[in-house]
């Protein structure tokens, strides 16, 4: 099979939360196949150990003491986000929580 | 219906009592104003990279230790991704693969029977933002955003509503010991997800899960309804689906929810930003050292030392007293236990005040509990010098003598009164003589009305018997 399903595309689409449209369903059907079977050369080598390597570098890591905090001020936050009201970051209603 | 067996497992959140947040280090602290705490890392600003908490990983240790867990050394994270306004980041950094604690056990009771309930693990992640919904707009507030988070997952080891209750309470008495969280259902500190099933087999079912339920005796009649809905379900033909449901409080029943994410869909990958961190031997010695006496080990001591079931319940149900008593093991326990719950608790109920927020100190408990047991003075005077020995600092002494209460002790004078109640009482004297216990605790509360409860009890007892015995 060369290409991914329909079902399959849409699926993905959700998951990221966006639409798509028919034709571009048909192009990532193609494309994101493309890429599934790139990263699938992956498997073919060779590997001693089974255990995962999550990073390159060979450093445990530091805990971070509970102790000192430190904050950023609303007002600095307010540029990045897309609307306020009074305190609160304001978003589309989130149906179905 | 009845050949029915309902399965029941629970995944319960809480949030755990650190100063700052998991993974950032802005402070801890919700529920009052609105996005204060918070910081690039919460926000998931570009360039930011998270750290953990070494207090979040020894609290992890330490609850892993109180439910019996085996500890996973190698502490790594891993990223559960979805879209949702409440997580910037796009992904919640949680413990997929390898989580802190394993195989764990808690013990629960039902009427009479002893149960243990497996823990499937434990695991260490981080809080999403809390949102408050309106008609077209939500609202959020990040400061409960990256609150450090442990997950219980238990087996499907409970088998009705009962057990199910059972468990909560001692994990809630367990974390509470523990000292990790505040364990608050109506506040979101301690939420709960449960899974029900039915099967007239021992094949478990197709389970749903009913999530977020307030209130511990919610939960009880959540998995009741929810389990009679799936039992009519598989009566009429239909088959159970592996949903997501919500539990009405009102209607008392399940609503199905919107279908989210499950499994798979998680698309879960190792943190690559949070290298691996390897617990020591030394990390668990020094989580053990902080490890109180935990409740079950309370309660069998409160009880042999002859405090009653109801009231040894009550001490653990209020951690506060029973700690109070730490340190006091010495004293006429029974007598401490009945004044804390009794005349104090008053107290502090009226107050509004926890006993460490009062004048009284261990040493005065220890000093009125033994006034009491050794009869000089009475439960009379304890109630009128009670508000006193809470609300100031003068000694008991100083409040007796200021509160111009007489504890009687010449004996003289106690003599007289008892001889006068003897020959005022022969009746009792007779049924004395008969064996009638009761008559003995007669006589004594005459003589403490005689004297407005003022005389020493002991000796009154001692002067009581020898006059009977005469």
């Amino acid at each position: 099979m060369n290409k991914l399903s329909r079902e399959e595309v849409l699926h993905v689409a959700h998951l990221a939360r966006i639409k798509v449209t028919d034709e571009e369903i048909e192009k990532y059907q193609i494309d994101l196949k493309k890429l599934l079977d790139d990263v699938d050369k992956i498997n073919d080598i060779e590997v001693e150990s089974e255990e995962l390597l999550v990073t390159p570098v060979e450093q445990d890591s530091v805990l971070r003491s509970d102790q000192e905090t430190s904050s950023v001020s609303f007002e600095e936050i307010k540029k990045n986000v897309p609307a306020v009201t009074g305190n609160f970051v304001e978003v589309p209603v989130m149906i179905g929580e | 219906m009845n050949d029915y067996k309902t399965t029941v497992g629970i995944e319960v959140h809480c949030e755990l009592k650190t100063n700052a947040k998991m993974f950032s280090d802005s402070l801890n602290n919700y529920g009052g104003v609105a996005n204060v705490n918070i910081n690039e890392i919460d926000f998931a600003l570009p360039g930011t990279l998270p750290t953990i908490n070494q207090y979040g990983v020894e609290l992890g240790i330490k609850v892993a230790l109180v439910l019996n867990c085996e500890i996973n050394k190698k502490v790594v994270f891993d990223r559960k991704n979805y879209f949702y306004p409440d997580l910037p980041k796009g992904y919640q950094i949680t413990q997929a693969r390898n989580p802190i604690g394993v195989n764990g056990y808690v013990e629960i009771e039902v009427d009479g029977q002893k149960k243990k309930i497996g823990i499937h693990d434990i695991h260490l992640e981080e809080d999403t933002c809390k949102s408050t919904h309106a008609d077209t707009k939500s609202y959020l507030d990040f400061n409960r955003n990256g609150v450090p988070l442990l997950e219980i997952v238990s087996e499907p080891d409970m088998n009705s509503p009962e057990e199910a209750m059972a468990y909560l309470e001692k994990l809630k008495e367990l974390l509470l010991y523990a000292n990790v969280s505040d364990c608050k259902m109506e506040e979101g500190s301690m939420r709960c997800d449960v899974n029900v099933s039915v099967s007239k087999t021992n094949q478990l079912g197709t389970r749903t899960e009913t999530k977020n339920i307030g209130s511990i005796s919610s939960v009880g009649r959540a998995i009741s309804s929810e389990a009679i809905r799936q039992i009519q379900e598989l009566e009429q033909g239909n088959v159970i689906h592996d949903e997501t449901r919500r539990y009405d409080e009102k209607q008392d029943r399940t609503i199905l929810m919107r279908v989210k994410e499950t499994g798979n869909d998680y698309r879960y990958f190792p943190e690559p930003d949070l290298p691996s961190y390897i617990i020591t031997d030394n990390d668990i010695e020094k989580v053990k050292e902080t490890l109180e006496v935990m409740p079950d080990k309370r309660r069998a001591f409160y009880l042999e030392k002859g405090i009653s079931s109801v009231n040894s319940d009550k001490l653990i149900q209020n951690k506060q007293l029973s700690d109070f008593l730490l340190g006091l093991e010495d004293i006429d326990l029974v007598i401490a236990s009945n004044l804390l719950l009794g005349d104090i608790s008053s107290y502090l109920n009226k107050t509004e005040k926890k006993i460490t927020e009062t004048s009284l100190t261990k040493d005065k408990l220890r000093e009125v509990t033994t006034m009491l047991s050794t009869g000089e003075i009475t439960n009379k005077v304890f109630k009128d010098i009670v508000v006193d020995l809470m609300g100031t600092n003068l000694s008991i002494k100083e409040i007796i003598e200021k509160k111009g209460i007489k504890t009687i002790s010449d004996e003289n004078a106690l003599l007289e009164i008892v001889t006068k109640v003897i020959e005022a009482n022969p009746e009792s004297v007779k049924d004395y003589h008969e064996g009638k216990d009761r008559a003995i605790k007669y006589l004594m509360g005459q003589i403490m009305k005689e004297t407005k409860g003022q005389a020493n009890a002991a000796i009154v007892s001692r002067l009581l018997q020898e006059e009977l015995n005469k």
